[in-house]
């Protein structure tokens, strides 16, 4: 799994491109709640671009919960979006859906987060 | 700290230390079997998709039951969570056992014999230390329901099997549950190995409904 930040215009976005099974899921979830750590110290909103994101495995779906937690918990607001046809499946049967803003592209989040494109 | 599968079994104790009605039934065995593969999940042996639940490690996590499961799991073919938990479920009473001695062996309860109408023997697990670790559990499922904020993936998932396990009626009225069934649905069971559990209870449910049916006819 290969994982890049930048922050522009008091967004930080991560991008989330690979695998996410339970080899990755605990560097994923240690860089998301920095990230998380981040984004509240610098008052920025988080979203996360998942468009090249091909796999998640239940392992890797715990640390969507994790980080979804950990935005609300510090008032980070957070969105994820462009989720491949196959991560879609995962949060559709889980039911993430219902729990975190999931937005079809990039301009769905930043308005979802409160940030214009 | 304690396994999901033992806080689960916990949660099966009644206040007497017997073992509540609910255990006996084939949505509790469906969900300790569910518990078992989520505690092979978090220890590594194990991951799960849409597709099946694949094998990562053989190796012994040092609990009996979720052994065990290990054990069936590596020795059989990839199948989906919904398939395994469906094919194990006949394995939960021996689950139960060994979950019980795990138990008795951290010193969280212990096993007791009564004797009534002067010859018939039940048994009892009595809960030690003022049954701190059931508390906490039941505190953690109240807490997170009652809450307005995420919960962490284990409360997720403990709520998730506790009411497909039938489980929360021992601490929660009826009323209680349909008033808070909305959130229940709504943070309950974020994870693949949950709504696998969940499946299995649906394809169960659906084949003892026909069988009655064939038997009317």
């Amino acid at each position: 799994m290969n994982v890049t930040h930048d922050t522009n215009h008091r967004i930080t976005t991560i991008h989330a491109a690979g695998r996410l099974d339970f080899e990755a899921a605990g560097a994923f979830q240690k860089d998301l709640e920095q990230a998380v750590a981040d984004a509240a110290a610098g008052g920025h909103a988080l979203v996360l671009d998942c468009a090249e994101l091909d796999y998640v495995s239940s392992a890797g779906l715990r640390v969507f919960l994790v980080g979804a937690r950990a935005a609300k918990a510090s008032s980070v607001p957070f969105a994820v979006y462009s989720l491949t046809a196959a991560v879609k499946e995962v949060f559709d049967v889980s039911g993430f859906g219902r729990i975190i803003d999931v937005l079809a592209d990039r301009a769905g989040a930043l308005e979802k987060v409160g940030r214009s494109a | 700290m304690i396994s999901l599968t033992e806080e689960l079994t916990l949660l099966a104790v009644e206040d007497d230390g017997r073992i509540a009605y609910t255990a006996g039934s084939p949505n509790f065995a469906m969900a300790l079997v569910g518990a078992c593969i989520v505690d092979l999940n978090k220890a590594g042996r194990v991951d799960a998709d849409l597709n099946g639940l694949n094998v990562l490690s053989r190796e012994p996590i040092g609990l009996p039951a979720q052994d065990r499961v290990l054990d069936v799991i590596a020795a059989g073919p990839v199948q989906t969570v919904e398939r395994w938990v469906l094919e194990l479920q006949g394995d939960s009473p021996d689950l139960v056992r060994m979950t019980l001695a795990q138990l008795q062996q951290r010193g969280i309860l212990h096993q007791a014999e009564r004797r009534f109408l002067w010859a018939l023997r039940a048994r009892r697990y009595p809960i030690d230390d003022g049954g701190k670790e059931q508390k906490e559990a039941k505190l953690r499922i109240l807490a997170a329901l009652l809450s307005d904020g995420l919960p962490t993936p284990d409360d997720s998932m403990l709520i998730g099997l506790a009411v497909a396990g039938g489980l929360l009626e021992a601490f929660l009225s009826k009323s209680e549950i349909a008033r808070l069934a909305e959130r229940i649905a709504e943070i309950g069971g974020l994870d693949l190995v949950v709504r696998g559990v969940e499946a299995a209870i649906r394809a169960d449910a659906e084949v003892r409904a026909h069988a009655i049916m064939l038997s009317i006819h």
